[in-house]
């Protein structure tokens, strides 16, 4: 027990920090966030791979560096503090995904590539506003020596830029519902239609309906002896994408957190800086407290997760905290930076978005709270 | 990171449980529930005993001082369960007292006062409000004047918890009239049966007793002096950060939500159980989700604690919420049960022997006591994010 960064884990924060420092400055954010962009950052990209960031947590046997899911988690804290690209974050999830899911033919398949900058990609496997709800939306059945797949997926994010997208479904069989299985699907195939949602943040969801989608057998996750997904592992992938998303709103929160110090300090009125009213202060510390609570829940749901087990409850008190502590803070800094902070061009904004958006995805604190519900025993 | 006890650690955690599975008994809670602490010679005079036989006391100092050199980690470990089973706590003296001994205090200063603190023989009051300085501490007047090699205390001090069975006064003085007010202060050692010393009792709202004690010509030895004379705001500003790092462990909390919990699932007189409620689900999972965090913020301070620093902005975050995180859980504890939640320990009907109704009176203490919270937020903005002093 020891709840200090290493000297090597500080270190790793400090190359991704400048890093995106350099490559992902609000004027990118802003301009993915256009209707007609794709969301795809080449350069940012360009960047990530060299500096091995898309193969963090992948074994070196495919190129990747080896590291461990907790260490993953500091990138995606400076990731979300600089509104990193989601495209990024959801082309990693789907290695972790493949690596968990997969047999060795998939993980040869896909992380190579992945770890390289070749491959972008998304995962659509869980019900988007509750991580909790592992239940397939497609269904698949046999087809020769392939699949066919159908149905709607009400969110997927990516999915017009990405090269794969991982979907689970449920296999249908003369005697009823059978095995879930997983899916890789190549957007814009036959039997793919998809339609651009227009979200707070600009960021790239699609509503996907397949009909007839032809998946072959080597592209089909079939679980331990082919016997289907073992929900731990699909609920172990949909935790740690929780939890992902927690450290991302970490970084986001100490973000608009140290704009708006940065802020209440020069900004002056009745002849002394705004934040050294107390009133200023405070609301200062509570961001601060509330960040903290969320940074150690984030970081203890990481943790334990890394260790390949579920952590349901960690995962739940996390995302309670993070929620919570993200949307708050940045509606708190709208508040603190006044028309200077709601002007569009100061970029609070971008931040308040992304919040909102991390807010909901995969679960609100509501949703949360049911999860640790049933973990503490309120539900039989 | 690490978020896991190691082996070593969690010997330690079962070795502390062990003993207290064997030592916090019935007659030691009911002693509690009655008396407090204060019942002399009784069972927590005979826990205490135990504790220091085992070196408890002790358990973070060096070797060379008597005490056992493990880290603060074992001193949160072992404060954690303490508290969890409801046991005596450890108090400043153990907690923030005796490592500014530690740190800043004369070889003799060290010679006099560890050695009987560790044995559990040495408590003190801490004597640092007055009625004129409360959070504004620095402006205290009592005073001590140098005659030959003796000082000569006059004055008087509040909110002196536990005066009533201590050894000593740790006691914060104006040394200098003349310098400004956080640089003549200093900090003395003043045995309790010295002549001049009277206690008066205030009796709390939660039956909680604490003292005004008056202090006229009181003398002690020049030697009593801890550290340098002048240097006592150092000195008390530092146990201060130590005494909010001790008060925030929130094993009592954690054993407060597990109680609740448990209450939840009980049937009540119609069939149902409180947890049928989703609302109150809803409610119980937010405070089970705090305490697991404010548990974690008391870890990451004792991890900043033995990597050298004293994490002054970590432990008024971990104060500020789990304060405010009490007052919460004393609210939901005494709303679970209808107005049956307004029934004493001692009523007919009294809901888990009236603990949350006690809870909720006990509460407001920690909201204001070892720093108002008001003021530890001005701490955490300006020594947190470095925001300028001045706008109380």
């Amino acid at each position: 027990m020891r709840l200090v960064l290493t000297a090597e884990q500080r270190e790793l924060r400090a190359v991704f920090a400048e890093l995106f420092a350099r490559q992902c400055p609000t004027s990118l954010v802003r301009d993915l966030k256009r209707p007609e962009s794709d969301g795809f950052p080449p350069q940012l990209w360009t960047a990530l791979a060299a500096a091995g960031a898309l193969g963090l947590p992948f074994g070196q046997e495919y190129g990747g560096q080896g590291a461990g899911l907790f260490e993953l988690g500091l990138f995606f804290t400076e990731a979300g503090a600089a509104l990193c690209p989601t495209v990024v974050y959801t082309t990693l999830l789907y290695g972790l995904a493949v690596d968990r899911l997969g047999t060795p033919r998939h993980r040869d398949a896909y992380l190579p590539a992945l770890c390289a900058g070749e491959l972008v990609a998304s995962v659509a496997a869980w019900n988007p506003s509750d991580a909790g709800d592992l239940r397939p939306r497609l269904r698949a059945t046999r087809d020769g020596d392939g699949w066919r797949i159908g149905g709607t997926l009400d969110f997927v994010a990516n999915a017009e830029r990405a090269d794969v997208v991982l979907v689970t479904a449920t296999e249908e069989t003369p005697t009823g519902p059978g095995r879930v299985l997983g899916f890789v699907v190549r957007p814009g195939g036959p039997g793919w239609s998809a339609e651009r949602l227009r979200t707070i943040a600009g960021d790239k969801q699609s509503r996907v309906r397949l009909v007839d989608c032809r998946v072959d057998d080597d592209a089909v996750l079939a679980g331990p002896d082919g016997r289907g997904l073992d929900p731990a592992d699909l609920g172990w992938v949909a935790e740690a994408a929780v939890a992902l998303q927690c450290a991302e709103m970490v970084g986001g929160t100490a973000a608009v957190l140290d704009r708006t110090v940065e802020y209440v300090r020069t900004r002056h009125q009745f002849d002394r800086p705004i934040g050294s009213f107390q009133a200023v202060q405070h609301h200062v510390a509570n961001m601060r407290i509330a960040l903290d609570g969320a940074r150690l829940a984030a970081y203890s749901a990481l943790w334990w997760l890394g260790r390949g087990e579920r952590a349901t409850r960690r995962v739940a008190v996390a995302k309670m905290h993070c929620s919570e502590a993200y949307k708050w803070a940045t509606l708190t800094c709208h508040q603190l930076q006044g028309g200077m902070g709601y002007v569009r061009e100061t970029d609070l904004h971008l931040w308040s978005e992304r919040a909102k958006v991390t807010e909901l995805q995969g679960g609100t604190a509501d949703v949360a709270a049911r999860w640790l519900e049933r973990e503490i025993g309120l539900v039989g | 990171m690490d978020f896991q006890l190691d082996a070593e650690q969690a010997a330690w955690r079962d070795e502390v449980r062990a003993f207290l599975a064997e030592n916090v008994t019935e007659e030691l809670r009911r002693e509690m529930a009655v008396h407090h602490l204060d019942k002399p010679d009784g069972e927590v005079e005979a826990f205490r005993r135990k504790v220091g036989q085992r070196g408890w006391f002790g358990l973070n100092w060096p070797v060379e001082y008597g005490g056992l050199g493990l880290s603060a980690v074992h001193q949160h470990i072992l404060a954690t369960e303490f508290e969890y089973a409801g046991a005596p706590p450890l108090d400043l003296t153990v907690t923030s007292v005796a490592p500014m001994i530690i740190r800043y205090g004369t070889p003799q200063n060290k010679a006099e006062f560890l050695p009987p603190i560790a044995r559990g023989e040495l408590r003190v009051a801490v004597g640092y409000s007055e009625p004129d300085a409360g959070t504004d501490l620095a402006s205290l007047r009592t005073r001590a004047d140098l005659d030959g090699d003796t000082w000569v205390i006059n004055g008087s001090k509040i909110w002196n918890s536990a005066a009533q069975r201590a050894t000593h006064e740790w006691l914060c003085v104006r040394t200098d009239q003349q310098a400004p007010k956080h640089r003549g202060i200093s900090v003395i050692m003043v045995p309790i049966d010295t002549p001049g010393i009277e206690i008066r009792p205030i009796i709390t709202w939660s039956g909680y007793r604490t003292n005004e004690v008056f202090f006229t010509d009181v003398r002690v030895p020049v030697t009593n002096l801890i550290g340098e004379v002048n240097k006592g705001w150092q000195y008390i500003t530092g146990a201060l950060d130590l005494e909010r790092g001790a008060l925030t462990n929130v094993g009592d909390l954690r054993r407060a939500v597990d109680d609740l919990i448990a209450l939840a699932d009980r049937p009540l007189a119609d069939g149902t159980r409180p947890a049928d409620d989703p609302v109150l689900r809803r409610q119980l999972a937010q405070l089970d989700a705090d305490v697991e965090v404010a548990a974690l913020m008391g870890l990451e301070a004792a991890s900043l604690l033995d990597s050298g620093t004293i994490p002054t902005v970590q432990v008024s975050v971990e104060k500020v919420f789990s304060s405010e995180l009490r007052q919460r859980i004393a609210d939901l504890g005494t709303r679970m049960a209808g107005l049956a939640g307004a029934l004493s320990r001692d009523s007919p009907g009294a809901v888990a022997h009236g603990r949350f109704e006690q809870l909720y009176r006990a509460a407001p203490l920690l909201r204001f006591g070892a720093g108002t919270n008001e003021v530890l937020r001005d701490v955490i903005a300006q020594r947190g994010h470095g925001l300028p002093r001045g706008g109380r």
